[in-house]
């Protein structure tokens, strides 16, 4: 356990060590602490109209202007902030409680549990997620909660790729075959012995869609299909904001800006993360191997 | 060869079948009756009589579904809820739009895409490279429909150079009509692709450049620019167009937001349209079209790798 401590404190250390990934958590942390005390820390209520201040440019009073109701923007952008995080969170939960199991099985008994486990993947990556994520909205309703299920299914395949590909390369491993020797129950192999070292890729995974479903939830709401207002959500202010390019430049700018520094930030921050994780098992890797050659 | 496009398309069947069943079934799933889902609320009784004909609303599921795929296959999709005209007609009047924009913002990736990659990979791990590579991970971050709304903020707001709501000019009828309306939202959704294909490119250029036939065309005394121009250039193309293939696959689902943003008049407005009025009929109809076109182009591509780099296993 202290192992394992150490160790994921070693990949922290090493992924804040390089400024990109520092930067992308310190903006992250800002972000989600300023979300989590919104109530607490912003003076306006993001949904109460107040008609005689509307479309107001930015000021001491309201940073990010008004809006076309009177709406304070900054207040709005934090509790979009709220909105997207939260989606992004319940979308992977979503696909990672789908997607995994689903390549732990093709990967592990193979066969026609594989194959229809992966023709079940082809049929969600038959269509371009957000149009994926569309057809299900014009089933379901425009609601919160569709939303937030379009978002976690289109998630899917990725996370069953990257298990099953996972399980392949660790299925032959000498420590998985000796649980299969020692009457290991397949299940018991699956998630106590596979799955617990499948957890580098896995990682790098939630932070990527993490980043995706921000950006796939804001499109949802850009386009008018997302999640339904009065909700303050970036994609919607941004959608209102175009209406108004001429009186009021910064409503559609502002809350984009802050859209935008947080997709960059996950995906610095995923790509940093994965690039420390290989760098950490390639050096893993040639210890292995020296070890092997000092034995021999 | 052949046996390898039989076996691809073999494996694609299940899929298109599943997939097709899934948005049939859509109006099972949607509130209110199918009938209404199909004709709407206030449909005649000879609109009713005529859907439930055709798509066999009186027989048992499986066949009704099956009637509906033939109808399909064969280009009759029904028609739309509102403007009564048939589904398929409606869709081939915004085909062409799409289509030029997919092509332009296609232009605008590799002109953007391939110098940005080239330089790179000359010049690995330097500030050049570096800066380049932020570039692309800028393109790639930044939303489309974000991206789009600051164009038009510079460009038709300040400037007043184009139009910020665009229409669809053919480039055949009127060229410079059609780059005018065309330009911002195939620059926005071409920025984007810039950055994948640069991401990519890159990585394939820089794996060649490791490769023996480099090193030997070097020692042998051959200029810098003709062993990356000659050799590993052409090489690194290869798998490059299975990824220029797989970006227009992916633009229809792009096309749809970029469209939003230029209220440009494509595939992707239609599909908004319809779902802002319960148009089921063009829903369905639009959602196949799509499907049908990416799966194909898809497949495609995995051929055309596979017919081009001989050292694919086909079996």
């Amino acid at each position: 356990m202290t192992g394992g401590m150490q160790r994921s404190l070693d990949v922290v250390r090493r992924l804040l060590s390089r400024r990109g990934a520092l930067l992308s958590v310190a903006y992250l942390v800002v972000v989600a602490v300023v979300a989590a005390l919104a109530r607490w820390i912003v003076p306006y209520d993001p949904v109460v109209q107040d008609l005689t201040s509307t479309l107001e440019p930015p000021s001491a009073k309201h940073w990010f202007g008004t809006d076309e109701l009177g709406r304070d923007l900054m207040a709005r952008a934090i509790y979009g902030a709220r909105t997207s995080l939260l989606t992004a969170a319940g979308a992977v939960v979503i696909a990672g409680t789908i997607g995994v199991p689903i390549g732990l099985v093709a990967g592990f008994f193979g066969g026609w549990r594989d194959a229809i486990l992966m023709r079940i993947v082809d049929v969600l990556l038959s269509l371009p997620g957000i149009l994926f994520a569309m057809a299900l909205i014009a089933v379901l309703g425009r609601s919160q909660l569709a939303a937030l299920v379009a978002v976690g299914i289109t998630g899917i395949p990725s996370f069953a790729r990257i298990t099953r590909a996972q399980v392949l390369s660790l299925r032959k491993r000498d420590f998985v075959m000796a649980v299969e020797a020692l009457g290991g129950s397949s299940t018991y192999n699956m998630f106590r012995t596979v799955l617990p070292n499948s957890w580098s890729p896995l990682l790098v995974q939630v932070v990527i869609l993490s980043s995706v479903a921000i950006l796939l939830e804001a499109a949802l709401a850009f386009l008018g299909v997302g999640i339904p207002p009065p909700t303050p959500s970036w994609g919607e202010m941004l959608r209102t904001g175009k209406s108004f390019l001429y009186e009021a430049p910064y409503y559609a700018v502002l809350p984009g800006i802050v859209l935008t520094l947080t997709i960059l930030s996950l995906d610095t921050l995923g790509r940093t993360l994965a690039w420390v994780l290989e760098e950490r098992h390639e050096l893993g890797e040639e210890a292995d191997a020296e070890a092997e050659g000092s034995r021999s | 060869m052949t046996g390898y496009i039989v076996r691809r398309i073999l494996q694609l069947l299940p899929v298109l079948l599943i997939a097709s069943a899934g948005i049939w079934a859509m109006i099972y799933a949607v509130p209110g009756t199918p009938i209404g889902a199909l004709v709407g609320e206030n449909a005649t009784p000879e609109q009713i009589q005529a859907a439930i004909q055709r798509v066999g609303l009186d027989q048992p599921v499986l066949v009704q579904f099956w009637a509906w795929l033939k109808s399909a296959i064969v280009g009759d999709l029904g028609r739309s809820i509102f403007s009564r005209d048939p589904v398929f007609d409606l869709i081939m009047l915004r085909a062409p739009a799409t289509l030029q924009l997919g092509l332009g913002a296609t232009l605008v990736g590799l002109i953007l895409g391939i110098p940005v990659a080239v330089i790179s990979a000359l010049y690995p791990g330097s500030w050049i490279d570096r800066s380049l590579s932020g570039w692309s991970a800028l393109a790639l971050g930044v939303p489309t429909f974000w991206l789009g709304i600051l164009l038009i903020l510079l460009f038709s707001v300040e400037l007043r150079w184009l139009p910020s709501a665009s229409t669809y000019v053919s480039i055949f009828d009127s060229p410079w009509g059609a780059i005018r309306n065309t330009l911002l939202p195939a620059l926005t959704l071409g920025v984007y692709v810039s950055g994948i294909f640069a991401r990519f490119l890159r990585a394939s250029l820089l794996s060649e450049l490791k490769a023996d036939y480099v090193r030997t065309a070097r020692s042998k005394g051959l200029k810098e620019r003709d062993v990356v121009g000659r050799h590993v250039l052409r090489n690194a193309l290869l798998p490059f167009v299975t990824v220029v293939g797989l970006m227009m696959a992916a633009f229809i689902g792009g096309t749809v937001v970029t469209e939003a943003v230029f209220t440009y008049p494509g595939i992707g407005r239609l599909l908004i349209q319809a779902i802002t009025q319960r148009d089921y009929p063009l829903i369905q109809g639009v959602i196949l079209f799509i499907l049908v076109v990416h799966v194909v182009i898809n497949l495609m591509v995995d051929v055309l790798y596979a017919y081009i780099d001989p050292r694919i296993d086909y079996s």
